[in-house]
């Protein structure tokens, strides 16, 4: 007999966290799986290994440890977590399919939670396959987990993250060689605009000018840059780009920090079939939901940063709404609670499309200006292999695949998607929305064939 | 003086391999021929199908067709130029590693016999391992057919569809066919694109070809739809040499140039046409991927990373359809069960001939379409 539960939530990150936690208050019986060793998601990343020692990570502030009074409530719940455990399938009838320690195993749930976060967006310059070159993400994860960084680095892209990132490297005492900022000086109209509303969150706002002044006042700084290329033979040795004044700029760096904004993670929720719609403003696939996360599949929400980017404290507020809601459709009943809650919301979300219309990345940034820059990494294709496959009279990425076999390698698209898209997209003259994505199907997480082989109809227990 | 012969305009249905390699003989020969396609050519069963180009364990009915499609596989530069690179021909090996499989392969010898039929040789075990040294479970022995291989499917549909192009033949993409009714022994097209007319149709729809035909006025044929599943591995060094199949299981491995391994063998999923798309249920690929592990260990602990579906019609006997309809000047080609890849080039062959009105070579009697 499979194993039954009210409630599967696919991912421990704020979201994941605060909806367990309600969760726990209706008695739901409720399974937990994340892929990592332990809660927190990526922005709570290792909180609750980081929380005796806080007095040698000053470099992280209070937003982060924030996340502790969250996931100390979360471990503390009756509910089951199984940490190191990778969702490959969802299946409409709510089976969730999952390997752990070396194991394949399935539960029945009666309402799924989507809480997989956010991703970086693809930044595809030349030279970013070179070893040595790594995202700023990444960059910050060794430094949450490890305290690990690099002297000497370079941090090239723009969007909070990077900012943020910046900053704890500072406070952590690694030395920055130098911060190349790809954001337009030039502020788009809508940003002017939607600078008013994110005023409701001035703290949030200040923090970030703060963060950018210190950051142009103490570093070697460059903004407005074009053209950003990583050269070097076996490793990143050195970053081109062209400065605001028209300049050809090189600066040598063995470690290269590149980012260009998040975007929701959806392999997930497209290969689960759910409805997905194109979203100009963050330039990415969101999975259409209601307002309380349900999908376009009863009893699956989406919530948190997989939703769309909202941030970590929206996601607190999304995963409760979310349970709030299958708590009333259990009994048939609105409250206004719920309501209330989504309200409230709103406040957290104030800020969002100021940074949005501030960090979108510009077109040139979407597809890399350089035809020799790697596009498909699993597969090596070059932006000239790309196109010349769409030259063939390709109508969209699934057709692109078998032409030229982009998209097929381990990272199913993730780190390709976007930049084809746009590419298709421009030589059609259509939109992206129109062009559409890869068709996604499971497993959205490789597992080997012996793991395949090991789950069985009986299953029930797996490793806590 | 030279009279010209008569010019049939005829359009096929389907731009699979089946109604690709129809539209290749039939330019050929001099006839004006359009394919119309409701996606683009090889986009379903043709073109995402494991590729298994396999003369070994077929129907005795189908035997002869087998290896007359075989024999122009052998000679495909001929036909397709520089597509044929992307036939690999190695070897077959279907193995039986438990009693029922060898009862069923020493029948299947016997019957081999009687109907004369030399093709499939049986290798006693210690042939079977030393043919496949990394296999690490031990077997009853298997079927061996030399000169079996597989293909990158959708390459070798293009082949054919550019090689008709090259004749003259039209290819006509995203084009869905609404209707079809036969005025005035003349063939008329509804379609997505507006309205055709032909001589002839060739019925190659696959899974949406008994449905067309029925609403056209013909009986309706007991076809179903439902999507085969494959997986596909990351790359591994090379240990398998040939495309391997077990005797009673649904399985067929082979490892592909890239160095992966595809696991298929035709374990079906649901398939919606409306929707054109092909559901993928992993759990039901348990039973392969045991067997995967058993067979060989190597594989085990490569990682799965891609798995897919294509749709495809299948009959209740699992023979094909391949004959005149009951309307003049209509010709079905469909309901290849999961095994027509490997048949596309003597199938093409054959419906051409019917469209010619000249008598196919080989016999197709056990593929009418009123035989239900």
């Amino acid at each position: 007999m499979k194993k039954d539960f009210d409630l599967v939530i696919i991912g421990a990150g704020p979201a994941g966290m605060s909806a367990a936690i309600q969760a726990s208050k209706f008695d739901m019986k409720t399974l937990v799986l994340d892929d990592q060793l332990a809660v927190g998601g990526q922005v709570y990343r290792h909180i609750m290994q980081n929380s005796n020692k806080k007095k040698d990570l000053s470099f992280l502030d209070g937003d982060y440890w924030s996340g502790h009074n969250l996931a100390d409530k979360f471990l503390c719940s009756s509910i089951q977590f199984l940490p190191e455990s990778r969702v490959w399938q969802i299946t409409k009838n709510k089976e969730v399919f999952f390997t752990q320690k070396g194991k394949a195993h399935c539960v029945q749930a009666k309402s799924i939670l989507i809480a997989t976060g956010a991703m970086e967006r693809p930044m595809p310059v030349k030279g970013w396959t070179l070893p040595g070159v790594m995202t700023v993400g990444g960059a910050q994860i060794l430094l949450k987990t490890a305290c690990s960084g690099a002297d000497g680095a370079v941090f090239a892209g723009s969007g909070p993250l990077f900012y943020l990132t910046i900053q704890q490297y500072l406070r952590a005492g690694f030395e920055i060689k130098a911060v190349i900022d790809t954001r337009p000086k030039k502020m788009s109209l809508v940003a002017y605009i939607w600078a008013f509303p994110s005023l409701l969150q001035l703290r949030l706002l200040l923090k970030g000018i703060r963060w950018h002044s210190e950051i142009r006042k103490k570093l070697f700084y460059f903004s407005d840059v074009k053209s950003v290329r990583i050269i070097g033979k076996d490793v990143a040795e050195s970053l081109c780009f062209t400065d605001a004044e028209g300049r050809e700029q090189r600066i040598s760096a063995n470690h290269i920090f590149i980012h260009q904004g998040v975007i929701p993670n959806i392999n997930l929720t497209m290969a689960t079939e759910l409805k997905h719609r194109w979203c100009r403003r963050q330039l990415c696939w969101k999975p259409k939901i209601d307002m309380f996360g349900e999908s376009s599949i009863e009893g699956i929400f989406v919530v948190g940063d997989s939703m769309g980017i909202w941030g970590a404290e929206a996601a607190v507020f999304s995963g409760k709404i979310a349970i709030q809601r299958i708590a009333e459709k259990a009994k048939r009943s609105v409250a206004i609670k719920t309501l209330i809650s989504c309200l409230y919301r709103w406040r957290q979300l104030a800020i969002r499309p100021f940074l949005d219309y501030l960090f979108k990345p510009p077109e040139d940034w979407l597809v890399p200006e350089d035809d020799t820059a790697i596009i498909c990494r699993c597969e090596s294709l070059s932006k000239t292999d790309i196109s010349n496959a769409i030259k063939l009279g390709v109508s969209g990425p699934n057709q692109l695949k078998s032409f030229c076999r982009a998209g097929m390698g381990r990272c199913q698209g993730r780190l390709c998607g976007l930049t084809i898209q746009k590419m298709i997209a421009n030589h059609h003259g259509q939109s992206e929305e129109k062009i559409g994505y890869y068709r996604l199907r499971p497993p959205i997480r490789p597992l080997t064939v012996f793991e395949l082989a090991t789950l069985s109809n009986d299953d029930s227990t797996a490793e806590k | 003086m030279m009279i010209p012969r008569r010019r049939n305009k005829v359009i096929v249905i389907g731009g699979g391999i089946h109604g690709c390699a129809t539209a290749y003989f039939l330019a050929k020969r001099g006839q004006i021929v359009s394919i119309i396609e409701r996606d683009h050519i090889a986009r379903h069963a043709s073109g995402v199908n494991a590729g298994g180009v396999r003369s070994l364990g077929r129907d005795l009915a189908e035997i002869p067709l087998s290896l007359a499609s075989m024999d122009i596989w052998n000679n495909l530069h001929d036909e397709i130029g520089s597509y044929a690179k992307a036939f690999h021909p190695s070897f077959y090996l279907k193995v039986a590693i438990d009693e029922e499989g060898y009862a069923f392969g020493s029948a299947r010898a016997e019957e081999l016999e009687r109907a004369g039929y030399n093709h499939e040789i049986w290798l006693e075990s210690s042939d079977v391992q030393s043919r496949l040294p990394k296999l690490t479970t031990p077997t009853y022995g298997g079927f061996l057919v030399e000169g079996d291989g597989w293909a990158i499917p959708w390459q070798i549909v293009r082949g054919f569809a550019q090689g008709a192009r090259q004749h003259g033949a039209e290819i006509i993409e995203q084009c869905n066919v609404f209707s079809l009714e036969l005025k005035q022994n003349c063939w008329r097209l509804k379609t997505e694109k507006g309205f055709f007319e032909a001589d002839y149709i060739v019925n190659c729809a696959g899974a949406w070809a008994a449905e067309l035909a029925f609403q056209s006025g013909e009986p309706r044929m007991p076809l179903a739809a439902y999507a085969p599943m494959l997986a596909v591995t990351e790359r591994k060094p090379p240990i398998l040499p040939a495309v391997i199949g077990v005797l009673g299981h649904t399985l067929s491995l082979k490892q592909i140039d890239t160095g992966q391994f595809v696991i298929g063998g035709g374990v079906r999923a649901a398939a919606n046409l409306g929707e054109n798309s092909g559901e993928v249920v992993l759990p039901e690929l348990v039973k392969s991927m045991r067997l995967v592990a058993k067979l060989f260990s190597d594989i085990a602990y490569a990682q799965i990373i891609r798995c897919w579906s294509g749709i495809e019609g299948y009959m209740p006997d699992n023979l094909p359809i391949i004959g005149h309809g009951k309307q003049p000047g209509l010709i079905h080609g469909f309901g290849f069960s999961a095994h027509g890849f490997q048949l596309g080039p003597a199938v093409g062959k054959a419906l051409a001939d019917l469209v010619m009105d000249q008598q196919p070579r080989i016999p197709l009697d056990a593929f009418r379409p009123d035989r239900f």
